[in-house]
């Protein structure tokens, strides 16, 4: 396989940031809590069950919702003229500067190495349920899916349409959404490793490891 | 070997004992450089190499000043042995343990169910014992089932004594063998709290289980305390006889747990040590305070400083104490009254003070069918009696003659419902099973004759309830006739919209708080989440209108151990609540059928339970019993075990369970229904036992929330450790209700578990 | 009127009939939007209406708490929910009354929503004043005698009416939207399906109760439109056939009137049934104390019995055709447009006409023109439109979202609907015959991400004129 690792590391090693625009999930009344510089952590605990950094509080309908901050980073900018004035939904209030974990460059890394599952249209998607439910059970690599195999449900126009996979036989390493996320067209849904190369990739994951320091 | 070098050598082992002795005093006090221990320690150290190098005569008088300044060290901290210090006392390294007392009380044992570490649960030790006595030169052995925590000399796997919940099945499951064998229980209580997991069969449950089965176990029991650590202690604790060591410590919670708790010490900070000190007086753990109360029946005289590994004296009179106790236990079943008393009358004259092996007398300890009865009827009367003397009652000023005729009414009513059930219940018996005898031998032509001999005892059984057909009249008439009819909680009464909790999971949309507490009754359209509502919705809508009739309510809440502060919370929640206690009983109806609630509700003390609220309950049960009444406890809230009753609370667990056991036997249908939060001691006693238990959708069900968890076990447990999906998936609950359905699934389980007399039996 | 602000809670066409109706009375409006819909007409006929603030976007159309914040925002006084979303939800019209700073919900009280949101209640009090519905339960059965007593009684009735293949209905009476429904066609099959949907309500709804009605195969479509004011009038604008629908039970076609006995052959005296209908609508809403725009749903079945359905307590996509025959006198030069008569019912104002003084004149016809594949079920399309032009008619009226002079991406997140096209003509032949030629003129171009062609259902659209209010 091909794969110049050197040198995608020392693009990242160049540049390990990427900002983050922290917009309102919906209407209301604006309350910034952090200041620009400061640092902010992601949620934490074993079950992530710690809220992240509280960014700012959106007030809704007498419902003051906490806004916190979804990874670590430093804020960067934040657009002060709307501090006690009514934001519109999905306004950007502020960036933070995050710096990419080693688990977020294996990530991006892996995109080239293995068989990347492309969304066919802007749509949301979902596992089907049985990979779901082995997955929860049996962790992110436990399923091996071969030709013809349903792998995905999309959900367009409110009608479900289950995608079947068309690649080498393998094992599914990633899953690249949420479910239910709002996929753009031909963005990654699923990383698909081949048994043989299972090897070479947890190569790959551990020369990352080794040379990239968070 | 000349005289000196032997003296010498002898020195090097004295030296230990000194610098044991140092080290023991520094765990009593909980201070290493008290009157400067210290250096009395460099003192041995230095001795114990020194010991050849230095003179003889210098090594010796330098022995001796250690020796004395110790003993006087050691007086002045025998006067001076505060709570804490006693707590001390009991969690020293020093300190015997079950292992010491096995092997110097008992002739022989063999240890069942593991041994060491390779054991099932390592802190609770099983054996089976001989124990003797002598009585004119006659050596008499009894059998005996010994079962108690084992700390441990320090081995980790000890886990300090506290029972794993298979550990406490473990016990269980031996007192059944004892039972079936027909011997004594000794139990030896070394516990600073049960282990606080919920993993199969779960702490609380497994608590429960044997308080159940031991409030009514069929052979004698004794229970010694040195460390009785609330419920861990309870969970081999309900005997017939108490016995506590004088330099023990018995408490609804650790002295720095009810620090915590009154200081609201934020986790991982450190609790001021006299604000420890302070909760360790005003718990009142120590033994001779647990005997004033009546929460034990003796208290086991320890050496000045606490018995030791190798107080033998001790271990005598311990052995002595457990026989006589055993004694007395049997000797209070029998008819035989003059021969009780001389037998008593006898071993006291003979051995007023000391302990020998004599005991003049021999008892045999094996009890017939008569004297069980009388042993569990006696046990029954002990733990109901138990602390009764605390229970506060509303004083009542005037005269209400609307009481006193209600007073009368309820004697009446209860011999009416005595005659009905109770007398008449053989007879009914005999009739049925005629009845039985006759349809099992296929005679239809009898039936003429069987027919009026049916009828009556129909009619002495009185109608069958429970067989009406259920037709709901909300499904006849529009449900929108009726919905603003209903109680609406107060808590809809704002413009203002809430998140739900799983808004992130289910993509739930903020809620109109006037649309969820009231349409909705709290629960999220979207995900199914219940929002906690106050317990007045359930009041209103669970039960038939205006079918709710509350009683006990002079039973108040109190300060029996005059625990600082708590008068005024108490006084604060009288206030807000307008209640004495955290607990509501009340009769009702639904759909018709007559019921009996217990209620502990969040907004007083948390529903904790104290006296009033386990006497409340006890009547509660007792009401249920004696009107054959379905009895449902419906836990709005509880927060366990109110700590500042101290063991006053504690007792609650068997004395509540007692209750329910006598219900239960009595052919009740006991139905535990837990919502919002539910833990610790109720849930370990007289609620876990139930055969019935259901959640409350989103409620939390459990024996220790989860910094307790995390403190004593240090794992952190999930957020959804103790949430009713896990509790019904660990097999602690039958089933999860939602809060719309409750009223139709309580009268569905009523009559589906009731049975055509809502009773069993 | 003029101090009034109408927050429109909805997207697409509506949103900009709802526009218009307000420009028409001249009241100012506000408009929401989502991320998706930024390119939509309604956001830009909103903007280029001047320079105070108009537009808020929105995380969804379904948010409450979204409407009712940017309500607040906005200084709102009344929200027009438009249909779909919000416009049958009692609860948000609840919510709008009772809150701390009210806002008029423009549709009927909020009790009335509630009241006749529940088909059964609906049917119950449509009952008890002798209007005829589906014969079978008005309330959950729960017993099982009781049930197969009436499965009995609804099997001989359909026998006495001469029908050859009875059969009956068995639906969980908590379930809804197709759920929990199955057709009994033998009695002696009942027991076994009653058991089944018995026990599927139980474990699906927590709610064991069952409906029971006879099962009606051969039916049209009927609606009486109906407009009611705040002081208690009630005047109906005829009926409409809503008979040609999707396989999902999306209306395509609409007529109106409901039946043309001209063009058609019925087995019974049509104008009766219809006359009949509207007096049973007019019944119901008098006794409900109906007060706003609202649309009766019947089923006339092939001997002519009329059955009531359900009641829409809300304006309907159709509305327009049936303004479009309809007349009232002394104002014949003005159109009426039921959306503005709506409004200002809802304002308070009293209608100011009577059922005297409506008359009827010709017929109209609706098409819906959306992006789907009827071939395949009616799947929706999704892509880009590059070309989207229609005739310019005097007898014909379009209504869309979709820009026409750049390109435009169907939002995904929404149903592929492009436009409706209202067509007027003096009789059922001519309006016929428009809509084909409209239809014919119509052009509609785009393709998928993969290139491939738009699938629109205008060739549907076109064969189905045929059926057009035919049995």
């Amino acid at each position: 396989m091909d794969l110049n690792l050197n040198e995608l590391l020392r693009q990242y090693h160049a540049n390990p940031y990427e900002d983050h625009e922290i917009c309102t999930p919906h209407t209301g009344i604006v309350t910034f809590k952090v200041t620009e510089g400061q640092h902010t952590q992601g949620p934490s605990g074993q079950w992530l069950h710690k809220p992240g950094t509280l960014l700012f509080i959106l007030e809704r309908e007498n419902n003051p919702k906490r806004i916190t901050a979804k990874c670590n980073g430093q804020v960067a900018e934040i657009r002060h003229e709307f501090e006690g004035k009514f934001a519109e939904a999905g306004t950007p209030l502020l960036k933070i500067r995050h710096r990419l974990t080693k688990d977020e460059i294996i990530d991006r890394i892996l995109t080239e190495v293995l068989t990347v599952f492309p969304a066919p249209q802007k749509a949301r998607y979902y596992l089907p349920p049985d990979i779901a439910s082995q997955m929860e059970k049996g962790g992110e690599t436990s399923i091996s899916i071969k030709p013809g195999d349903d792998v995905l449900i999309m959900s367009l126009m409110k009608r479900d349409t289950l995608l079947k996979y068309e690649g080498m036989p393998g094992i599914i390493y990633k899953v690249y959404f949420k479910a239910g996320d709002l996929v753009e067209q031909d963005a990654p849904l699923l990383g698909i490793c081949p048994p043989e190369n299972v090897q070479f990739v947890q190569k790959i994951i551990d020369r990352i490891k080794n040379e990239w320091e968070d | 070997m000349d005289a000196e070098q032997k003296h010498i050598a002898d020195s090097g082992q004295f030296l230990t004992q000194l610098a044991s002795r140092i080290s023991y005093l520094a765990d009593v006090i909980g201070d290493s450089r008290w009157y400067a221990l210290d250096t009395l320690l460099e003192e041995v150290t230095f001795l114990r190499s020194a010991i050849f190098e230095l003179p003889a005569k210098e090594l010796f008088r330098r022995i001796k000043v250690l020796d004395e300044r110790i003993s006087i060290l050691e007086d002045r901290a025998a006067k001076e042995i505060t709570p804490v210090r006693m707590v001390n006392i009991v969690r020293s390294v020093q300190r015997f343990t079950l292992q010491d007392i096995l092997e110097n009380i008992y002739d022989s044992f063999t240890e069942l169910g593991g041994e060491e570490d390779c054991n099932i649960d390592p802190a609770v030790v099983v054996a089976r014992a001989t124990i003797s006595r002598r009585v004119k030169k006659k050596i008499y052995r009894h059998q005996v089932m010994v079962i108690g925590h084992e700390k441990g000399m320090g081995e980790e796997y000890r886990n300090g004594g506290c029972a794993k919940p298979w550990g406490n099945d473990k016990a269980l499951r031996y007192m059944k063998v004892a039972e079936t064998e027909g011997i004594p229980i000794h139990f030896f209580i070394f516990t600073p709290g049960s282990y606080p997991i919920e993993d199969f069969p779960g702490a609380a449950q497994q608590i429960a289980r044997n308080i159940y089965a031991m409030s009514k176990l069929e052979v004698p029991m004794v229970s010694f305390i040195s460390e009785g650590g609330s419920g861990g202690a309870e969970a081999i604790g309900l005997a017939d006889m108490r016995l506590m060591a004088s330099h023990g410590y018995y408490s609804v919670i650790s002295p720095e747990g009810a620090a915590a708790i009154e200081g609201r010490i934020r986790e991982g900070q450190k609790v001021p040590r006299e604000l420890i000190e302070k909760c360790a007086e005003q718990l009142c753990m120590t033994a001779e305070d647990n005997l004033r109360l009546g929460t034990i029946d003796r208290i086991v005289q320890e050496p000045p400083l606490g018995a030791r590994r190798d107080d033998y004296d001790f271990f005598k009179r311990l052995r002595f104490e457990m026989i006589k106790a055993t004694d007395e236990v049997v000797l209070s079943t029998k008819s035989f009254r003059a021969f009780r008393a001389y037998a008593l009358r006898r071993q006291v004259k003979k051995h007023p003070q000391d302990s020998t092996d004599d005991f003049g007398v021999h008892i045999s300890w094996n009890l017939s069918d008569a004297e069980i009865e009388r042993l569990l009827e006696l046990r029954s009367q002990k733990y109901r009696a138990m602390g009764q003397g605390y229970i506060e009652l509303k004083k009542q000023t005037i005269i209400d003659t609307s009481t006193l005729k209600d007073k009368t009414k309820e004697t009446i009513s209860r011999l009416y419902y005595e005659i009905k059930y109770g007398l008449l219940k053989p007879q009914k018996k005999n009739v049925q099973k005629v009845l039985q005898e006759v349809t099992g031998e296929g005679a239809a032509f009898l039936s003429n004759i069987t027919e009026p001999v049916k009828a009556a005892v129909d009619f002495l059984a009185g109608p069958q309830e429970g067989a009406r057909q259920y037709s709901d009249e909300a499904a006849q008439i529009s449900i929108f006739n009726r919905e603003w009819e209903q109680y609406v909680s107060p808590l809809a009464n704002e413009d203002r919209t809430v998140s739900c909790p799983n808004a992130a999971k289910y993509g739930c949309l903020d809620l109109w708080v006037p649309d969820l507490y009231g349409e909705f009754c709290g629960v999220c359209p979207a995900c199914g989440h219940h929002f906690p509502l106050e317990y007045q919705w359930y009041l209103q809508n669970l039960f038939d209108a205006g079918s709710v009739r509350e009683f006990n309510n002079h039973i108040i809440s109190g300060n029996p151990l005059k625990f600082q502060g708590l008068d005024a919370r108490l006084n604060r929640d009288v206030q807000r609540t307008g209640r004495k206690s955290g607990i509501i009983t009340f009769k009702a109806k639904l759909n018709g059928i007559k019921i009996v609630v217990a209620m502990p509700y969040s907004n007083f003390r948390s529903g904790t339970f104290g006296s009033a609220e386990g006497e409340k309950f006890i009547r509660a049960c007792d009401l249920a019993r004696t009107r054959r009444r379905p009895f449902i406890a419906y836990i709005h809230t509880t927060g366990g075990i109110r700590i500042q009753e101290g063991t006053l609370g504690v007792i609650q667990m068997p004395r509540c369970t007692m209750a329910v056991r006598e219900y239960v036997d009595s052919g009740g249908l006991y139905i535990v229904v837990y919502d919002n939060n539910s833990y610790a001691g109720p849930v370990a006693s007289f609620l876990g036992c139930s055969p019935y238990q259901v959640g409350i959708r989103s409620s939390r069900i459990g024996f220790a929330g989860p910094r307790v968890i995390r403190e004593t076990t240090g794992q952190d447990v999930p957020p959804d450790y103790h949430s009713a999906r896990n509790a019904l998936m660990r097999g602690h609950i039958q089933g999860i209700w939602d809060r719309r359905d409750f009223r139709k699934n309580l009268y569905d389980a009523l009559q589906t578990m009731g049975g055509p007399n809502l009773y069993y039996k | 009127m003029k101090k009034e602000r109408v927050l429109i809670a909805n997207r697409g066409e509506i949103a900009i009939r709802i526009m218009m109706a307000c420009e028409d009375l001249g009241c100012d409006y506000i408009v929401v939007y989502t991320q998706e819909d930024r390119h939509s007409l309604h956001v830009r006929r909103a903007r280029e209406k001047g320079p105070e603030k108009r537009i808020y976007r929105i995380s969804s159309y379904k948010d409450p708490n979204e409407i009712f914040a940017v309500a607040d925002q906005a200084g709102a006084t009344a929200i027009h929910p438009g249909y779909g979303f919000f416009s049958e939800n009692f609860r948000f019209a609840r919510r709008a009354t009772l809150r701390t700073r009210p806002v008029t919900f423009i549709g009927p009280r909020w009790e009335v929503i509630r009241d006749l949101g529940s088909k059964i209640n609906t049917k119950r009090v449509a009952k008890s004043l002798g209007i005829p519905v589906i014969p079978g339960s008005d309330a959950p059965i729960y017993s099982e005698i009781e049930a197969e007593a009436l499965a009995e009684e609804l099997f001989l009735q359909q026998r006495e009416q001469g029908i050859t293949s009875p059969s009956i209905l068995v639906k969980a009476s908590a379930g809804g939207g197709g759920m929990g429904i199955e057709e009994v066609k033998h009695l002696d099959t009942f027991r076994r399906i009653y058991r089944r949907i018995q026990n599927y309500a139980k474990r699906q709804f927590g709610d064991e109760g069952v409906l029971i009605e006879q099962c009606l195969t051969d039916y049209q479509h009927i609606e009486v439109q109906l407009l009611c004011d705040r002081h208690g009038t009630v005047i109906h604008f005829g009926t409409r056939n809503c008979t040609i629908q999707s396989t999902g039970r999306q209306k395509r076609v609409e007529v109106a009137p409901g039946f043309d006995p001209s063009v058609c052959n019925y087995s019974f005296d049509a104008p009766k049934v219809l006359d009949d209908i509207t007096n049973y609508s007019v019944k119901l809403a008098r006794e409900v104390g109906y007060d706003s725009a609202g649309t009766w749903e019947w089923v006339v079945t092939r001997d002519g019995s009329p059955y009531l359905l359900e009641v829409n307590t809300r304006i309907q996509v159709e509305n327009e055709i049936s303004a479009c025959i309809s007349r009232i006198r002394d104002r014949e030069d003005i159109p009426v447009n039921l959306i503005r008569e709506q409004i200002r019912a809802a304002m308070g104002e009293k209608l100011g006409f009577t059922q005297d003084d409506i008359f009827f004149e010709g017929t109209s016809i609706e098409l819906r023109i959306v992006a789907e594949d009827v071939r395949r079920g009616f799947a929706p399309w999704c892509g880009t439109i590059t070309k989207f032009e229609f005739p310019q008619e005097p007898w014909a009226r379009l209504y869309s979202h979709v820009p026409m002079d750049k390109p435009y991406d169907i939002p995904t997140e929404y149903d592929p609907n492009l436009a409706l096209a209202i067509i007027w003509g003096e009789n059922t032949e001519e309006a016929r015959e428009r809509a084909a030629s409209f239809l014919l003129k119509s052009t509609i171009e785009g393709k998928t991400a993969h290139d491939e062609p738009i699938i629109t259902n205008l060739a549907y659209l076109y064969d189905r004129l045929e059926d057009v209010l035919q049995f």
